[in-house]
C-alpha cells in the first residue's frame, strides 16, 4: 500500500508539473489581469498588463489608465464609453472594441474606454466622476436591466460591486473578494482550469465569465420598480446627467429606459433583430460583428439626436 | 454521481482510504462500508430511490434464505415466482407502464375504438434495469442450486448495490461477485495499478471518443433532413463509436474501480467492432447481458437444441427481449429484431461459432478477407444503431431513406478532422491491445519513464479534447 500511495503522489506531482506546462502554452485558459482599488474605492486594473485570452489567439492590454483597450491619441473631443464586460471585451482583439469602431465612425473625436466586468450603472457614474478631470464631451455608458438592479443593495447585495445603499443614502464601495484565493488559482492555471471545467459552487467564478443575461430571467413586468426609479432618480440629483448616454442593450426593460429619460438622460436602444451573430454561440458577450453593429448604431444615434454638438 | 464528475474524484479517494483504512481482518466493516458507499452513490443522484434497492435486496436475499430451508419443488418454485414477479414488477412500472398505456391506447384507436388511459408521470430509477437483473441472477442460482444462498445480509447489501457497476453494470452473477464479500480481500499492487490503468482507459473512452462522438451524432441525427447520405452514413458511424466509447469506457472504469477494492468484474467488452461476423459481435459486446439472456432465458427456453422453427423462435425472443430491456420504445424492439435476423443465418447454417478465436491472431494486420468481414459486420451494425439511436421507428426509416440514396456518393458536409484523427489513434491502440482484457493492459513491457509519459499524455488528451460533459447513455436503461 505504500509503494502503491507513494507512486501515485508522485505521479499526480509529476501530471500537475506537465499539465500547468500544457495549459500555460496551449493558453486553455484566460490569463486573467490583476485588479486593485484606488483610492476613490474604484477597481481598475494595474496599469500595462497584457495576456492571452483563452485559446491564444489574441492578447488583451490593459492601458496606462489601468483600463483594458488602447488610450486615444488624444483628449481632445473626447467622448468616454464607459461599461461592463461587453466593453471590457477581453474576448475579442484590441482592434476590435467600441472606441476603434466608433472612432472610424465618427473620426473627428477621440473615445477611451474604462470598463471593467461586473460594473454597475452607479459604479459607472462614479468612474465618470474620476474621468471628469479629462473634461469629456460626452460620455457613453453602456448598460442592461441588471446594471439597475445590481447597484441597489437592497435589490441584490453584491459585496464585490459598487452599489448604493437605498436606505442610508449613501454608497458602499465593492470589496475585493477573496483576493488570495483569487491569485493563487489566476496564477496556477492547471487548477483555474480544473475550477472551470468542473465548477463547484464557491460563486468565485471568473469576473470575465461573469454571465449576468444568465442571472434572472427576463421579464417585461419590471421587477423591484420602486427601488430602480429611487436609484434613478438619485443618480439624477447626485451627478451630472447632461451630457450622457445611456445605451440599452436590446430587450432592456421600457419603463426604466423612459424612466432614464425622464430625469434627462439620452438613451440609445440597441436593436439586434434576433441578429445571432451578435453574440457569441458559447456566451452572450458581442463578437467583433456585434461590437461593428452596435458602434454603428450609436454612431447614428449620436449623430441623428445631435448629442456632440452639446 | 458521474464517474467523470468532481463529486466522484472526491468521493472515491476518501471510500479508498476508509475502506484500506479498516483493514481486511474486517471484511464485514468493510462490506458495511461498501454498501452505505453505494447508498451515498446512487441517492446523490436521487434518495427516494434507495428504498427501491433496499427493498429488492430484502425479498431476494428473505427469499434466497427461504429456498435455502425449502426441499419441496412446488415451494420452491413460489418463491422462485415471487422474486421475478416483484423484480420484474418494478422494472416493468417504472420502465414499460407508461409504453404500455400508450400502445395499448395506440391499437384500440387503431381498431377505432377510444380508449381513455392515462400515463403516469413516473421518473425511471437510474440502472434499475441493472441491479433488477443482478439480484434476480442470485434468486434464480440459488433455485438452481447453483450457489448456496447467503446469510449476510450486509455483504448481499454490498452485492446488490456495489457503487462501481451499480447503474451501468457489468452485470454481475451472484455465483461471481457475491463470493467476493465473503472473503478477506487483501490489498495488491499490481491489482491497483492494473485498475487505475483501466480507469484511466475507460474515462479517456468516455470523455474524448464518445462524447466528442456525441456532439456530431447528436447534430447529424437531430437534423437528419439537412444532410446529405454520406453524411448521414458518417453521423451513423460517429454513434457507433459514442455508443461504444460511453459504454464500454463505463465498464472498464467500473471493472477498474472494484479491482481498487481488490475485487474482480467479469469483463463486458471484447473489441467488439473487430468481429468477423454478428455472433462474434454478440460474444464481444455487452457480454454481462448477452449472458445474462442466455443463460436465464434462451437456454431454458431450450436454446438451439431442437428443430428450425424452435432456434427461429428462441433467437427471436431472445434479441428482441435484449432490444426491450434496453427500453421502452419500438426502436428498441426493431433493433433486437434486425439483430436476430442477422444472426439467424449463420445460426441455422451451424457456423455461429465459426470465429471463436482472435482476429489475426499473431499478427500486426488482418489479411483481405478478415478485413472485408470486418467491414461488413461492422457496416450492418451501424445500420442496426440507427433503430438504437433514433427517436421513433419512422426516423430510423427516415434516416435511412436520406442515407442509401445517390448523395451517398458525394463528399461528406461535415468533416471534423480532430475527432476523427483521435478515433483513428483510438483505434490503432484498440486493434494493438486487442489480445487483452482491455487496450492498455500490457504496456509494462515500457520502462516506468516511457510508461508514465505514456499516461500522461492520455490526461493530456483527456482535457485538451474533452467534449461536452454528457450523461453515460447506459444510466436510462
Amino acid at each position: 500500500m505504500k509503494r502503491f500511495l507513494k507512486h501515485i503522489a508522485f505521479f499526480f506531482f509529476l501530471a500537475i508539473i506537465v499539465g500547468e506546462v500544457v495549459v500555460r502554452l496551449t493558453h486553455a485558459m484566460s490569463d486573467i489581469p490583476q485588479r486593485t482599488i484606488d483610492e476613490s474605492g474604484i477597481q481598475k486594473y494595474y496599469p500595462n498588463q497584457e495576456g492571452y485570452w483563452k485559446g491564444g489567439d489574441h492578447k488583451w492590454m490593459i492601458n496606462e489608465m489601468g483600463w483594458p483597450g488602447q488610450l486615444p491619441e488624444n483628449y481632445e473631443d473626447l467622448v468616454l464609453v464607459i461599461g461592463d464586460s461587453f466593453i471590457e471585451n477581453f474576448m475579442n482583439p484590441n482592434d476590435c472594441h467600441q472606441a476603434i469602431y466608433l472612432k472610424e465612425n465618427l473620426p473627428n473625436y477621440n473615445f477611451m474606454e474604462a470598463a471593467r466586468s461586473g460594473v454597475s450603472l452607479i459604479e459607472a457614474m462614479e468612474i465618470h466622476e474620476q474621468l471628469d478631470s479629462l473634461r469629456p464631451k460626452h460620455t457613453l455608458i453602456y448598460v442592461n436591466d441588471y446594471d439597475f438592479f445590481e447597484s441597489i443593495v437592497e435589490v441584490r447585495p453584491m459585496r464585490d460591486i459598487t452599489q448604493l445603499d437605498l436606505e442610508k443614502k449613501e454608497i458602499v464601495y465593492g470589496e475585493m473578494k477573496a483576493p488570495v484565493f483569487k491569485k493563487v488559482l489566476y496564477n496556477w492555471k492547471l487548477l483555474y482550469y480544473f475550477y472551470n471545467r468542473f465548477p463547484i459552487n464557491l460563486s468565485l467564478k471568473s469576473d470575465n465569465e461573469q454571465d449576468k443575461t444568465d442571472v434572472e430571467p427576463r421579464s417585461n413586468e419590471l421587477q423591484s420598480k420602486d427601488e430602480i426609479f429611487e436609484l434613478i432618480d438619485y443618480i439624477a440629483t447626485h451627478y451630472e446627467v447632461n451630457g450622457k448616454s445611456l445605451v440599452f442593450h436590446p430587450n432592456s426593460n421600457e419603463d426604466i429606459i423612459e424612466k432614464c429619460k425622464q430625469v434627462g438622460f439620452n438613451t440609445i436602444r440597441l436593436d439586434s433583430s434576433n441578429d445571432k451573430d451578435w453574440t457569441f454561440d458559447y456566451d452572450s458577450h458581442w463578437t467583433c460583428y456585434g461590437h461593428k453593429k452596435v458602434a454603428e448604431q450609436v454612431s447614428d444615434a449620436l449623430l441623428t439626436a445631435n448629442m456632440l454638438k452639446e | 454521481m458521474l464517474f467523470n464528475s468532481l463529486e466522484f474524484f472526491v468521493f472515491l479517494p476518501i471510500v479508498f482510504a476508509l475502506y484500506w483504512g479498516i483493514g481486511s481482518k474486517h471484511i464485514k466493516a468493510q462490506n458495511l462500508l461498501i454498501a452505505l458507499a453505494s447508498y451515498v452513490f446512487y441517492g446523490w443522484w436521487d434518495w427516494r430511490f434507495l428504498s427501491l434497492i433496499l427493498f429488492s435486496s430484502l425479498v431476494d436475499y428473505s427469499i434466497g434464505r427461504a429456498l435455502g430451508k425449502a426441499e419441496k419443488t412446488s415451494k420452491r418454485k413460489v418463491l422462485l415466482w415471487i422474486s421475478i414477479c416483484v423484480n420484474l414488477g418494478f422494472l416493468g412500472f417504472f420502465k414499460y407502464y407508461n409504453f404500455f398505456i400508450d400502445s395499448l391506447v395506440s391499437s384500440f384507436t387503431f381498431f377505432g375504438s377510444e380508449l381513455s388511459i392515462n400515463t403516469l408521470n413516473i421518473i425511471l430509477p437510474v440502472g434499475i434495469s441493472f441491479y433488477t437483473f443482478q439480484t434476480l441472477s442470485y434468486t434464480i442460482d440459488v433455485y438452481n442450486k447453483k450457489l448456496e444462498p447467503t446469510n449476510n445480509f450486509v455483504g448481499f447489501m454490498a452485492f446488490v448495490s456495489f457503487f462501481p457497476q451499480l447503474v451501468a453494470g457489468p452485470i454481475e452473477r451472484a455465483t461471481n461477485l457475491l463470493p467476493q464479500f465473503s472473503v478477506k480481500r487483501n490489498f495488491d499492487y499490481n491489482r491497483a495499478v492494473d485498475g487505475l490503468r483501466q480507469v484511466l482507459w475507460g474515462l479517456f473512452k468516455k470523455v474524448v471518443i464518445a462524447d466528442n462522438c456525441a456532439k456530431y451524432a447528436n447534430m447529424i441525427f437531430n437534423n437528419h433532413t439537412e444532410y446529405n447520405g454520406s453524411t448521414l452514413l458518417l453521423g451513423a458511424f460517429f454513434f457507433a463509436f459514442q455508443i461504444y466509447g460511453d459504454f464500454s469506457g463505463y465498464s472498464d472504469i467500473a471493472i477498474g474501480i472494484s479491482r481498487l477494492f481488490g475485487f474482480n468484474l467479469k469483463r463486458n467488452f471484447a473489441f467488439p467492432y473487430f468481429s468477423r461476423d454478428i455472433a462474434e459481435f454478440w460474444r464481444r459486446w455487452h457480454i454481462s447481458l448477452s449472458t445474462w439472456f442466455r443463460d436465464y432465458l434462451y437456454i431454458p427456453l431450450g436454446g438451439s437444441r431442437g428443430g428450425t422453427k424452435m432456434k427461429v423462435r428462441n433467437t427471436f425472443i431472445i434479441f428482441i427481449v435484449s432490444g426491450f430491456w434496453h427500453g421502452a420504445n419500438w426502436t428498441f424492439i426493431v433493433w433486437g429484431a434486425l439483430n436476430a435476423i442477422y444472426f439467424l443465418p449463420l445460426l441455422l447454417a451451424n457456423k455461429n461459432r465459426v470465429n471463436t478465436n482472435l482476429v489475426a491472431e499473431g499478427r500486426y494486420l488482418p489479411n483481405l478477407k478478415e478485413l472485408g468481414q470486418m467491414a461488413i459486420t461492422f457496416f450492418i451494425t451501424l445500420i442496426a444503431w440507427v433503430f438504437f439511436r433514433a427517436d421513433n421507428v419512422g426516423h430510423a426509416f427516415d434516416y435511412l431513406k436520406g442515407t442509401f440514396n445517390a448523395s451517398l456518393f458525394s463528399w461528406v458536409e461535415i468533416f471534423p478532422t480532430t475527432i476523427l484523427g483521435l478515433l483513428a489513434i483510438f483505434l490503432v491502440i484498440e486493434w494493438l491491445g486487442r489480445s487483452y482484457e482491455y487496450a492498455i493492459e500490457n504496456v509494462d513491457f515500457m520502462k516506468r519513464p516511457v510508461r508514465w509519459s505514456f499516461y500522461v499524455v492520455l490526461i493530456i488528451i483527456m482535457f485538451l479534447f474533452t467534449g461536452e460533459e454528457q450523461e453515460f447513455i447506459y444510466f436510462q436503461f
